[in-house]
C-alpha cells in the first residue's frame, strides 16, 4: 500500500515535470523573434503571412495554442513539418516522418557509445581499484583524468583530421544505414562513437574505481575473503554489483543527455540525428517540430531515470532496506 | 596569494602547473593589448596561411592573414570572461534559490525544485541554442535587436547554469540544515536569517566553489559547441568561435583549428583539476568535523 502511494506520488511528479517542460518549450518557441510565417514566406505579402499564422493557430493565445498541441501530441500526432509554398492542409512532411529518419541514427549511436564505453571502462575501473595506489593506477588514473576533460568535439575534430583527412582511412562525413551495407554502416559510425566514448570511458572508469575502493573496505568483503573465496570471485560477485550504482546512474544520465546532447558530434560528422534536426528546426522556426521533439527527449530522459531508480534495489540489496534512498 | 612560493611549495606538481596555466591565461586576458602583436582581427595580406613557428607568427596565420597568437590571446579574455561571468551569476542566483528551497522547504521548495527539474530535462545545448536565438534575433528579415553576441551567449548560458548550480546548492544546504549545530542554534532562539548566514552559507560555499571550477570548464566547452553550431560569440572573438571559423580549413592548415582546441582542452583540464582538488580538500575537512 505504502509502495503504491509512493509510486503514484512519483508518477504524478513526473507528469507535472513533463507538463512544465512542454509548456516552457512552447513559451520559448513563441518567444523566438520572427516566426514561421516570416521564415517560410519571407517575400510574401502581409495577408499571406497572416493567413499562414491563422492556419497554424498562432493568432490564438498561448494557452489555447499549447493545449491544441498537447491534445494532438497525446493522440500521436506530432504535427507537420512545413515547407515553403505549402498550406497547412497539404503539407507533405510530418514531424514524425522526419523523426523516424533521425531517431534510429541517434539511438544506434547512443547504444554503441554506451556499450563501447562500458565495455572498456568496467575492466579498467576494476583493474585500477584492484591495483589502487600503485604506480600503474597512478599513471592510468591521471591519464583518464586528462581524457575526461577533453571536450568530445576536440576528439571528433582530431579523429576527423587524422583518420579522415590525413590517412584517408574513413570518410569523415555522412551516415550509412545498416540496410545500405553493414560494413559501411560500421565504418560510418566508428569516428562519432569514438569521439563520444573517450570521455565517457574515462569518467565511468574513475567512478567505478572510487566506488569499488570504498566497497572493498566493507565488512562483507573481509568476510568473503576470510571464507577463502578467490579474489576474482569476490571482485565480480560481491564487489562489482554494489559498486556499479554510480556507474549505472551516470550511464543513464548520459544516455538521456546523449539523445539531444550529441549535437556537436552530429554536426561535425554530418550525421543528421535528432540533435541536428532540432537545431535546424530552431533556425527555421518549425514550431511543432521543436515542441514535439523536445517533449520526446524530455520523456525519454525522465523514463531512463525512472528505470534506473526501479532497478537500483535489484542490483544493490542494501537499498531495499531503507526506503526512498 | 597563489604566487607566494611558500604556499606552492608543498602542493603537488599538477597544482603548480595548473596555477601557472591559469596565471598565463589571466595575463593574456588582462594585458592582452600590451603584447607587441598585430590586432586580433587585422588581416595581413602578406602572410596568408603560414604555418606554426614562422618568423613573427609563432602560431602562424589563417587564410585571411590573422595572426593566431593574437587571436588566441584575445580569445582568452572572451572565453574565460564568459566562463567567469556566467558561473558567478549562476552561483549567486542558483545558490540563493537552492539555499532558500532547502531552508524554507514546503511550497517554496516544491516550486523551486520543479523549476530546476523542468529546465534540467531539456538538453543543455538545445536550451542554450534556443536562448541565443531568442535574445540574438538571427532572423535576417527582422534584425530588431543589436545586443553584442557575447552578452547573448552569457545570458543564455547563465539561464542554463542556474538550475544546475541551484540543485547542488539545495542538496548541499539540505545536508547541513539537519546537523546538530543548526538544531542547537535553532533551540537557542537564533534568528533564521542569522542561522542561514552564519551556519548554512559558510558551509555550502566551499562545495559551491569547487563545483564552480567544474562549471567553468563546462561553460568553456558549451561556448565552443555553440560556436561550432554557428550560435557563438562574434566570429573569431573567443576560442570557440576562432575554432569554428577555422574549422573549414582543417585539411590545409590544421594548426589554426588545433591551437584553439588545445587551449580549450588544457584550460578545461586545469579547471577540472582545481574542482577535484578542492572537493577532496572539503571532503577531508568534513570527515574531520
Amino acid at each position: 500500500m505504502q509502495k503504491l502511494i509512493r509510486t503514484t506520488q512519483r508518477l504524478s511528479q513526473v507528469a507535472l515535470v513533463l507538463f512544465f517542460v512542454t509548456f516552457l518549450v512552447t513559451l520559448l518557441v513563441r518567444l523566438l523573434p520572427g516566426d514561421i510565417a516570416t521564415s517560410l514566406l519571407p517575400f510574401g505579402t502581409a495577408e499571406e503571412q497572416a493567413q499562414l499564422r491563422t492556419e497554424l493557430g498562432l493568432d490564438t493565445n498561448i494557452f489555447v495554442y499549447y493545449f491544441d498541441w498537447l491534445r494532438n501530441f497525446l493522440q500521436g500526432d506530432l504535427g507537420v513539418y512545413y515547407n515553403a509554398g505549402e498550406s497547412y492542409a497539404d503539407a507533405s512532411m510530418t514531424v514524425w516522418a522526419m523523426l523516424s529518419l533521425t531517431i534510429p541514427r541517434t539511438l544506434l549511436i547512443m547504444v554503441y557509445t554506451l556499450g563501447f564505453s562500458l565495455l572498456f571502462s568496467i575492466p579498467i575501473g576494476m583493474l585500477l581499484a584492484y591495483k589502487a595506489d600503485t604506480r600503474i593506477d597512478k599513471v592510468i588514473s591521471n591519464t583518464l583524468f586528462g581524457l575526461s576533460s577533453i571536450p568530445n568535439f576536440a576528439v571528433g575534430l582530431g579523429l576527423a583530421y587524422i583518420i579522415g583527412v590525413k590517412f584517408e582511412l574513413l570518410n569523415p562525413i555522412g551516415y550509412v544505414t545498416w540496410g545500405e551495407g553493414s560494413v559501411e554502416h560500421i565504418k560510418s559510425v566508428i569516428m562519432p562513437v569514438l569521439s563520444l566514448s573517450l570521455g565517457l570511458i574515462a569518467t565511468f572508469a574513475r567512478l567505478l574505481r572510487a566506488d569499488i575502493i570504498s566497497t572493498l573496505k566493507e565488512d562483507f568483503v573481509t568476510m568473503a575473503s576470510s571464507k577463502g573465496l578467490s579474489n576474482r570471485w569476490i571482485l565480480w560477485r560481491h564487489v562489482f554489483r554494489p559498486s556499479s550504482l554510480s556507474l549505472l546512474t551516470a550511464a543513464a544520465l548520459n544516455m538521456g543527455s546523449l539523445i539531444g546532447g550529441a549535437v556537436i558530434i552530429e554536426a561535425i560528422f554530418a550525421l543528421n540525428g535528432v540533435g541536428m534536426f532540432l537545431v535546424t528546426s530552431i533556425a527555421l522556426r518549425q514550431y511543432l517540430a521543436i515542441q514535439s521533439t523536445v517533449a520526446l527527449i524530455a520523456i525519454s530522459y525522465i523514463v531512463f531515470n525512472l528505470i534506473v531508480d526501479a532497478f537500483m534495489p535489484k542490483i544493490d540489496p542494501r537499498i531495499r532496506s531503507h526506503h526512498g534512498a | 596569494m597563489a604566487l607566494n612560493p611558500k604556499i606552492l611549495a608543498n602542493k603537488p606538481i599538477g597544482y603548480r602547473l595548473s596555477v601557472l596555466w591559469l596565471g598565463v591565461c589571466a595575463v593574456f586576458s588582462i594585458f592582452g593589448e600590451l603584447f607587441p602583436l598585430p590586432a586580433w582581427d587585422y588581416s595581413n595580406p602578406d602572410v596568408l596561411g603560414v604555418g606554426m613557428f614562422s618568423p613573427g607568427h609563432i602560431f602562424g596565420t589563417d587564410y585571411i592573414g590573422v595572426d593566431q597568437l593574437s587571436a588566441i590571446i584575445h580569445g582568452t579574455r572572451y572565453s574565460l570572461g564568459i566562463a567567469f561571468v556566467t558561473v558567478f551569476f549562476g552561483m549567486v542566483i542558483g545558490g540563493f534559490l537552492g539555499i532558500l528551497a532547502a531552508y524554507r522547504r514546503g511550497w517554496v521548495d516544491a516550486v523551486i525544485s520543479m523549476y530546476f527539474n523542468t529546465t534540467l530535462s531539456i538538453p543543455t545545448l538545445i536550451m542554450v541554442v534556443t536562448m541565443v536565438a531568442i535574445f540574438a534575433s538571427p532572423d535576417p528579415f527582422n534584425p530588431s535587436t543589436t545586443i553584442p553576441r557575447v552578452f547573448v551567449v552569457i545570458i543564455a548560458i547563465t539561464f542554463v547554469l542556474i538550475p544546475v548550480l541551484g540543485r547542488l546548492a539545495r542538496s548541499s544546504a539540505l545536508s547541513w540544515t539537519g546537523r546538530e549545530f543548526v538544531l542547537v542554534a535553532k533551540s537557542m532562539g537564533m534568528k533564521p536569517r542569522s542561522i542561514l548566514w552564519q551556519h548554512i552559507v559558510p558551509n555550502v560555499l566551499p562545495a559551491m566553489l569547487s563545483v564552480g571550477f567544474l562549471a567553468a570548464g563546462v561553460v568553456i566547452i558549451v561556448e565552443g559547441g555553440l560556436a561550432l553550431l554557428g550560435a557563438g560569440a562574434e566570429p573569431g572573438a573567443s576560442w570557440g568561435s576562432l575554432l569554428a571559423r577555422n574549422r573549414g580549413d582543417i585539411s590545409l592548415i590544421p594548426h589554426t583549428t588545433f591551437i584553439p582546441v588545445f587551449f580549450i582542452s588544457i584550460t578545461v583540464m586545469v579547471l577540472n583539476y582545481f574542482g577535484d582538488y578542492f572537493r577532496n580538500q572539503i571532503d577531508g575537512r568534513e570527515s574531520r568535523i
